[in-house]
Order: structure tokens, then sequence, then C-alpha cells
């Protein structure tokens, strides 16, 4: 069985893709605070019910190395319009100071996520004797 | 790597920021740029514009700077006759600079690019944290 079937740390990494996919938004956002017409998304928080409903996801495979390729088979999360805390005239709807707040919470899960994994692999290397 | 992408998004927002910079000091340094002969026009102010591109290979909306357009407002004009650009009245035209605008412009951008190396630190320091696992 490998490492990462194991539960707990099969959950942290569903925790760390998300945090990742999660910054990967909130760099949009701000890179595209001056941008007309652009507005804020954010991720919608993962839900228990998901990922326990069972139902496999489905993943588009290539049939040709010439298909551009697509999402890779990594689980994908659903993103949502963020909340506007102001929209500015030319329909901007950025405000850097709510994504610096977003970017410093989602650093801090993540460095939160990956502490625990790190105790999770202290805590297999106690089992085997080391 | 989806973390190395956040800092390339941020890096076009840095390349954006610093072009919108370079903009905006070339308005500020000839805000008194006249013509050289009577009558003509002066420097004409320009604006940026930003606009969000789709980047297939990184699968990120990617931010760069459009097409940088000529300010159509009036340009100033100032009454003096001894000026080498005046034209028959005596009158000069003035570039259409206000400095205390581009000065609130260049404050904008400055904030900007800072949140941007705000977060391209913020993901250094996810992936240095990843990076600590294996050292455990």
């Amino acid at each position: 069985m490998p490492i990462s079937d194991i539960p707990i740390f099969s959950m942290l990494r569903t925790k760390l893709q998300w945090h990742q996919e999660r910054q990967r938004l909130l760099a949009e956002n701000v890179a595209n605070a001056e941008t007309p017409e652009f507005k804020p998304s954010d991720l919608a928080p993962p839900t228990f019910e998901a990922p326990a409903s069972g139902v496999a996801p489905v993943t588009l495979r290539r049939t040709s190395p010439a298909h551009l390729a697509g999402a890779d088979g990594t689980r994908d999360f659903a993103s949502r319009a963020a909340h506007d805390f102001e929209v500015v005239p030319t329909g901007n709807g950025v405000s850097l100071e709510d994504e610096m707040m977003k970017v410093a919470g989602n650093q801090m899960d993540f460095q939160a996520a990956t502490a625990i994994y790190t105790r999770g692999l202290g805590l297999i290397k106690t089992a085997i004797g080391r | 790597m989806d973390l190395m992408k956040s800092i390339a998004i941020a890096a076009s927002g840095l390349r954006a920021q610093a072009g919108r910079m370079q903009v905006i000091s070339e308005n500020i340094a000839n805000a008194d740029s006249t013509a050289t002969q009577p009558g003509g026009d002066p420097y004409r102010r320009k604006i940026v514009t930003f606009q969000s591109e789709m980047d297939r290979a990184l699968g990120a909306r990617l931010v760069a700077l459009g097409t940088v357009r000529p300010d159509a407002s009036d340009f100033q004009v100032k009454s003096e006759p001894g000026h080498p650009a005046a034209d028959a009245n005596g009158n000069v035209k003035y570039p259409n600079v206000n400095p205390l605008i581009e000065m609130a412009d260049f404050r904008d951008a400055q904030r900007s690019y800072s949140a941007n190396v705000n977060v391209i630190n913020a993901t250094r320091a996810m992936i240095a944290r990843t990076l600590d696992i294996l050292k455990s």
C-alpha cells in the first residue's frame, strides 16, 4: 500500500491541492487588479459530501498526441465568483486588501496542513521503530 | 507544479505594472515638452490599458498591457509670445499632462506591484513548506 493511500495522507493531499488551486485563483485576482470588467473568483470550500458520494470523477483521455492537453487527472475543485467588496467604474471588482487577507489565510492553512503531514510521517517512523 | 503557476501569474502582474510605471514616468518627464515649430502640437499624454489573456500552456488568466493609447483631451494653452513654439497670436500649447494625476496613478501602480510581490512571497513560503516535509 503506497503511503499516499493512508487515509490521513490522502485527506491532507486533497487539502494541499485545494490550497494550491486557491493560490492560483488568488494570484489571478491580484494580477488582474486593474483589468477592466474583471470579476474576482474564489474556490468553493471543500465539502464532506462531495468526496464521500462515491461517484468517480469523469476525466478526459487524450486519444492522439496532436490533441490539446486538457486538465491533468488531478481532482478539480469548483470555483465560484467571489463576493464583490466594491466595483470601480471600470467594472473591476478586485479589492487588493481583501485578496491580501485571503492570500495570507491560504498560506497559513497550507502550512498547517504540511505540519500535520510531517507529524503523520513521524508517526509512521515511530511505528517502524526508527 | 501548480504553485509555480501562481508565481508565473503574479510575475505577469509585475510585468504589466512595471510597463505602466514606464508610461507614467514618460508622461511626467515630458510634462513640459512643447513643439519645436511655431503652432505645432506638444507631447500628448499616453494612457495604458490592461487586458486579461488566457495562457493555454499555463491554463491561467495572465494580465498583459494592451495598446498604449493617446489621451484625446485638450492641450493647455498659455500666452507666451516670445516662445519658439508660439503661434501667430502668441499662444503656446503645453502637454495635457497633470502631474498630480500622474503621481496618483503611480502610487496605484506601486500598490499593485507590492501586492503581486506579496503573492510571490506567500507562494514561495508555501513551496518551502512543502519541501520541508522531505526534511522531517
